[in-house]
């Protein structure tokens, strides 16, 4: 039960902040630049730039960053041991050597130059999803699609499909905590035994949980055909997206400094 | 004494933005065998507070004791204290999974470890004592069920495990009146011929009051009221109003009798009561 209180996916943090007023679109197409930019990046110094600039964001969002760094828990250990691969299994010149195992100068190098790139990656999307409620994500998402749209992409039932899931996910964790609950009381047991035992035992978790998940879906799909819910065609949105001065600025900063990291670092 | 709290504390979401504190220094004591209803308004700590009482919470501060055992500490076996507390939950009928009622209801004895024929002779107890006949539906499905059977389903899956303490959050919710009648009824009875210790957990003081034989009533994390239901009526009627909890209609009845200067006693719970109580007045 511990677990399913651990996960922070789209725990969105409101805030009154510039990084939080910024459009969602320029949010998405200025983490897109940084993300394309990190992969660019063959030195350490394109990455403290970009890793600061992240850092001042994360500063003027006014979400404590605490609650940025937790997102990187999860991955923390791809981190250590993409790093621990490229640090043994590099060729080139030896720095330290234990038995068969050897350190080389190379290998350190590349394993820290992907440790800051994965570190650097989870911190923007981080931040994006900390400062962005999933609505104007999704919203977001919609409108960037749409752009695309004659190439055949399905872009409003994409952005619906995303809404819902997004709703959902706290709906379902809590029922799947309910549920978790009532067997435990029942005198199920979910913490011992081998990893089979333990399999077979989540089948009085999975067959309620799947059974309340299409019994909801059935009542959310008559509840939208009720309210006439016919598709994206000729639908209007509650929230208009304006793209202001402000943000124009950002998106022009974040394209300068990503452009500049990838072609000079 | 069966259960014992004290000063138990419980705090969601401890450090983080969304903390909120939900149960306060509640002090408890509860006997073998007693039937107890608790009352509070929807959000009260109710559901929370039960949850304690067989260790799927841990409480922030504040210590539980089951049957003499403190079952917070390091090395409690928390299985035996589950089998001793049967908890069923509101909408129990949410966490039927097997394929079979004798299945769904065979599945606690199970992870008790007991012998096939033991379990059998458990599963034809737990559904008689549900009012449901063995032979028809040992064999169906349980999601074949109407409502209120799915729930007395649920309900004997958790007597089958024979709990000395059953607790029943939210049992008649969601149901017909004659549904409510027949599962307080076999609660009722449950209590009555086997001794066990019965918690209701309610946001509705109506025909719960009937049943009971003490009411706790919850309030923003706290108990702030512990009597029979007679006194409660009786004496507590304006601050279970400002509450939010209303009184029986019956209850309700008889103190606007008093208020218009009738000297009749209000703390009777059913119609024949508050009827028997008028004569006897009208007649002096």
């Amino acid at each position: 039960m511990r677990i399913l209180r651990n996960i922070s996916f789209g725990q969105y943090i409101p805030r009154d902040s510039l990084v939080h007023s910024l459009d969602p679109r320029i949010k998405i197409l200025s983490c897109l630049a940084i993300i394309i930019a990190l992969f660019l990046i063959v030195k350490f110094s394109g990455y403290l730039i970009l890793g600061s600039y992240i850092l001042i964001s994360i500063i003027i969002s006014k979400v404590h960053p605490k609650y940025v760094f937790r997102g990187l828990r999860p991955i923390l250990f791809i981190i250590i041991f993409t790093l621990i691969i490229h640090l043994f299994m590099t060729e080139g010149k030896v720095i330290y050597q234990v038995g068969f195992l050897k350190i080389t100068q190379e290998g350190l190098i590349k394993g820290l130059l992907i440790s800051f790139r994965l570190f650097i990656l989870i911190l923007t999307t981080s931040l994006l999803t900390l400062a962005t409620s999933p609505i104007s994500l999704t919203d977001g998402i919609e409108r960037l699609l749409s752009i695309i749209k004659f190439t055949g992409i399905p872009a409003h039932e994409i952005a619906m499909m995303m809404t819902i899931a997004l709703r959902f996910i706290p709906t379902l964790l809590e029922e799947t905590e309910k549920i978790m609950k009532a067997q435990i009381s029942r005198g199920a047991d979910f913490e011992s035994g081998n990893i089979f035992n333990r399999a077979k035992n989540l089948i009085p978790i999975l067959i309620p949980l799947f059974v309340s998940a299409f019994r909801r879906a059935d009542e959310l799909a008559i509840a939208m055909e009720a309210k006439c819910y016919r598709g994206g065609e000729g639908r209007t949105h509650y929230r208009e997206l304006k793209i202001n001065q402000i943000d124009i600025l950002t998106l022009s900063l974040t394209m300068v400094i990503a452009i500049i990291v990838s072609i000079m670092f | 004494m069966f259960i014992y709290l004290e000063n138990l504390c419980f705090t969601y979401s401890l450090g983080m933005p969304f903390e909120t504190e939900v149960l306060k220094n509640i002090d408890l004591k509860i006997d073998q065998g007693e039937f107890i209803g608790l009352i509070g308004h929807t959000g009260c700590g109710k559901t929370t507070l039960i949850q304690h009482f067989n260790g799927l919470l841990t409480p922030t501060s504040g210590k539980i004791y089951v049957d003499g055992v403190d079952i917070n500490t390091k090395g409690t076996n928390l299985k035996l204290i589950r089998q001793k507390i049967g908890l069923v939950f509101q909408y129990p009928e949410n966490q039927l999974f097997e394929e079979t009622i004798y299945q769904e209801i065979a599945f606690g004895p199970r992870k008790l470890g007991l012998p096939e024929e033991k379990i059998e002779k458990r599963v034809r107890e737990a559904l008689k004592m549900v009012d449901l006949d063995y032979e028809f539906y040992a064999e169906r499905s349980p999601f074949s069920l109407s409502g209120g059977e799915m729930r007395r389903v649920a309900l004997a899956s958790i007597l089958s495990i024979r709990p000395k303490m059953l607790i029943l959050d939210e049992p008649t919710a969601n149901l017909d009146p004659q549904g409510r009648d027949n599962i307080l009824s076999e609660i009722k009875k449950i209590h009555d011929n086997f001794g066990t210790a019965v918690i209701l957990v309610s946001h509705n003081m109506e025909k719960v009051a009937e049943t009971v034989k003490r009411v706790l009533v919850m309030h923003r994390g706290e108990i702030i009221i512990d009597g029979t239901p007679q006194d409660i009526f009786e004496k507590h009627a304006t601050d279970l109003i400002k509450v939010g909890l209303g009184l029986p209609q019956v209850t309700e009845c008889m103190h606007k009798l008093k208020a218009k200067g009738k000297d009749v006693y209000t703390g009777v719970l059913t119609v024949d009561e508050a009827e028997s109580e008028i004569l006897k007045k009208c007649k002096i």
